[in-house]
């Protein structure tokens, strides 16, 4: 054979067998602990539909710094991990977004994805398992305050048999300096009451006789709003705007586009509450305890395709946006 | 006017050496390779799959805007496709065999007196139908194919396949000649470049019985596509590898610059299945301008929806549109422009002689159609790929979606490119096309006897085809 037939045909060759063992080389070499330091952990990121989170449950170890990169193949998703202090805004399709993730402690860490990626945008979560550097199994987690009250999230709805005439207002309340009972002033033990029934009680309360309804009511709201903190309430409103806001609108009365098409709604108990709640609604939200909201933020479902997101927020987040929910009724 | 700019020295030993066609046909080798990996294993989202960046958008861009227009057929010469298919045949990949001779199965199992070797390909399919159809197979799943790197890569190992097969059975570029379903409008668009290779004298060839130039020689193997040079008229089959410049041992053969569109101004004795070729593309820019970049995403999510009833819905109107709709206006133009013309004039002996020739009215006016459809899918390409060329670049860097930065450029952020200029290039891109569409119309009807208003129907339809797809733009 000549010598340049030869050459062509070792070129030929490194092309159709050279070319592609190079390149996944290349790919197998960049994900070596050696080359990166770092353990890596690929999750890849597709609709729900198409499974969600794959892996979406992870074993690591406190103290373990892993590298996860996450890559989606479909639509634009988010994640966040609560509890590691992970927010990826955007995990744009055919991209791949790295963080490094050290838990510090055992724990279950969830993680969501924070984009809505499609109809059923809230199934896609997942959970890092973090054990101890033994690997101990995790501890049992006390049970949620709802459940410890005995409250059943899913009993007929909650309806206020009084309403305000006017829309409550915390600072005309903290103005009349009135000393509220400690029932209704304490925070702690303010979580069991509904505003309606805090009403009810300033209302019966001699030493309000002389003000009118309306002063009870803005006492009311200066009651449920002073004990939240203006960067909570900010916290809550950004966490409001990236997961409420699709199906309970950014106005709080429950006209979301994402609300419309909740499967869980088209199967829905008739006795169950129509669509997303509206937080506007005086006569629903007033008679809602702050225990009650929080454990359906906390736990979701009541046959309305309520997501649940007691694992991805902190209890200062939830209890920052209970207070948050509150202020589409009652002003600030 | 035309100028044998293979008579410069250096130009002439450019293009009677292999080691610059050979070289870029491996180097379009390896963007296969990766496009086939990067399909098979990269990232499903096309926008960022170096496979569906590479072959729909930078590939295309660069056949439709540059090649073609400009270098005809030149592509096909350089396409890895049939390069394996060759090298088989040839047993070489950089020389030439002695006497050019080819191999295949068929050189052991068929061997006929006068055939170099291996079985040609059989003469009831030596003509474009099988590309026609081949393009509409393909264009049914073109909303799939052209976004998913998975089926790209399929489709492309379907025709490196096919194409193999094909070449070890019959001999030569059967495959690109008659089955690809680009060769085909590749083949009838290249007319309208300003290059050619043709004979330079016809006289030269008649006294030469050795016809080096289609069986081969020494110096070179004989035309791949089949054709004989002193019949060779059009570029619609010539992919211009040279390979008769090397052949052709009374230097007798040319690589020429002309004038553009030379190829059509003989508009007599035109092929029908080159006719149905230009109409069937003139549909195919139609429906990928509504169904690829109008604003309707319903008709792109059913027309990937494949397998759904829409999507056979959607499928059936296609070829309804392309085979029926289409072809079916035009032919009722063309008996339009015949009653308008009235009684012919040309005498009975020469519509008879025209008769015994195949000698179609309908396919002569579709010559029209060349220029027209060349600058209808310039205008598409235009719009279709500007807008995403710049995804070229973080795919260069991450060809998987695997999170590489090669080259730096895996960052770089999509940007329209000529964004606004698209409109002001699109419209006299089409008026030129319409213009020379509705020249060839009239010069189709004085050629075959008839007065200028006979050409008014297909004028017509051609200026309705500017008209429907400039709305179908500025909407």
């Amino acid at each position: 054979m000549k010598r340049s037939e030869l050459f062509a045909l070792l070129i030929v060759l490194i092309v159709l067998l050279g070319l592609p063992a190079g390149l996944f080389g290349y790919q197998v070499w960049r994900l070596q602990p050696a080359a990166t330091g770092v353990r890596i952990v690929e999750i890849v990121a597709r609709v729900p539909e198409q499974g969600g989170f794959s892996p979406d449950r992870l074993r690591l170890q406190a103290g373990e710094t892993v590298r996860l990169r996450i890559s989606s193949p479909d639509v634009v998703h988010g994640l966040t991990i609560p509890g590691l202090g992970v927010n990826v805004d955007e995990i744009y399709p055919g991209k791949v977004v790295e963080v490094d993730v050290t838990p510090d402690k055992s724990g279950r860490y969830a993680f969501a994805c924070t984009r809505w990626c499609g109809v059923d945008h809230w199934r896609m979560r997942g959970v890092i398992e973090v054990t101890g550097t033994a690997g101990a199994p995790l501890p049992a987690e006390p049970p949620p305050l709802f459940q410890q009250l005995g409250i059943d999230l899913d009993a007929v709805p909650h309806a206020a048999h009084i309403t305000p005439a006017r829309q409550p207002s915390a600072s005309k309340g903290a103005g009349l300096n009135v000393a509220l009972p400690a029932e209704v002033s304490d925070p702690a033990r303010r979580l069991i009451l509904s505003p309606v029934d805090a009403f009810q009680r300033l209302r019966d309360d001699p030493v309000n006789a002389g003000l009118s309804d309306d002063d009870v009511w803005n006492l009311v709201a200066w009651a449920w709003l002073k004990d939240a903190q203006p960067e909570a309430l900010a916290r809550a409103e950004t966490l409001y705007a990236r997961d409420c806001a699709a199906c309970h609108g950014p106005d709080g009365k429950g006209g979301g586009p994402a609300g419309k098409d909740l499967p869980g709604m088209q199967k829905m108990d008739p006795a169950m509450p129509k669509g997303p709640a509206n937080f506007t609604d005086a006569g629903t939200l007033l008679a809602a305890s702050d225990v009650l909201l929080q454990g359906k933020i906390l736990r979701g479902g009541m046959g309305t395709g309520m997501p649940e997101f007691g694992s991805l927020y902190t209890d200062e987040e939830m209890w920052a946006l209970v207070a948050y929910l509150r202020s589409f009724l009652f002003k600030r | 006017m035309r100028w044998a700019i293979s008579d410069v020295p250096w130009v002439n030993r450019l293009l009677r050496g292999r080691w610059l066609q050979w070289g870029i046909t491996v180097f379009t080798l390896a963007v296969f390779v990766v496009v086939i990996l990067t399909g098979l294993f990269g990232t499903p989202a096309g926008n960022h799959n170096f496979g569906i960046v590479y072959v729909w958008l930078v590939w295309w861009a660069l056949l439709k805007l540059v090649l073609v227009p400009f270098l005809g057929r030149s592509w096909c010469s350089v396409c890895p496709i049939p390069a394996p298919g060759d090298w088989l045949q040839r047993r070489t990949m950089i020389t030439a065999r002695p006497g050019g001779k080819l191999y295949t199965i068929a050189t052991k199992l068929f061997r006929k007196v006068g055939s170099v070797g291996a079985r040609p390909w059989p003469r009831l399919l030596r003509n474009i139908w099988p590309q026609n159809l081949s393009f509409l197979a393909v264009a049914l799943f073109s909303a799939l194919i052209l976004t998913s790197p998975l089926a790209t890569a399929l489709i492309l190992l379907g025709f490196i396949l096919v194409s193999l097969l094909v070449s070890l059975f019959f001999e030569r570029r059967a495959f690109c000649r008659y089955l690809c379903p680009i060769g085909g409008f590749v083949g009838v668009y290249s007319q309208i470049a300003p290059v050619a290779v043709r004979v330079k004298d016809p006289a030269v060839c008649a006294s030469h019985t050795d016809k080096t130039c289609y069986i081969g020689s020494d110096a070179g193997y004989g035309c791949p596509y089949s054709n004989l040079l002193q019949k060779l008229e059009t570029n619609t089959y010539c992919s211009m590898c040279g390979e008769c410049l090397r052949t052709c041992n009374r230097d007798n053969i040319a690589f020429y610059v002309r004038g553009p569109g030379a190829d059509l101004l003989n508009t007599r004795g035109r092929r029908l299945d080159e006719a149905f070729n230009g109409l069937m593309m003139l549909g195919a820019a139609f429906i990928y301008s509504v169904v690829l970049i109008g604003p309707d995403s319903w008709l792109k999510v059913t027309a990937r929806a494949v397998g759904t009833p829409a999507w056979f819905v959607y499928a059936a109107a296609l070829l309804a549109f392309d085979m029926l709709a289409v072809p079916g206006l035009f032919w009722l133009c063309v008996r339009l422009g015949q009653a308008l013309a009235g009684k012919p004039k040309a005498v009975a002996g020469q519509v008879a002689a025209r008769i015994r020739k195949g000698d179609s009215l309908f396919a002569d006016y579709a010559t029209a159609l060349v220029p027209l459809g060349l600058a209808i899918w310039i205008a598409f390409t235009l719009s279709f790929t500007m807008t995403n060329l710049s995804y070229a670049w973080p795919a260069l860097s991450d060809p998987f979606g695997w999170g590489w930065n090669l080259f730096g450029t895996a960052d770089m952020a999509w940007t329209p490119y000529l964004s606004g200029m698209i409109p002001y290039l699109q419209v006299p891109v089409l008026l030129v096309g319409l213009i020379l569409a509705v020249a060839l119309a009239l010069r189709t009807a004085h050629q075959h006897q008839q007065p200028s208003t006979a050409a008014l129907p297909v004028s017509a339809f051609c200026a309705l085809a500017v008209v429907g797809l400039l709305t179908l733009y500025m909407a």
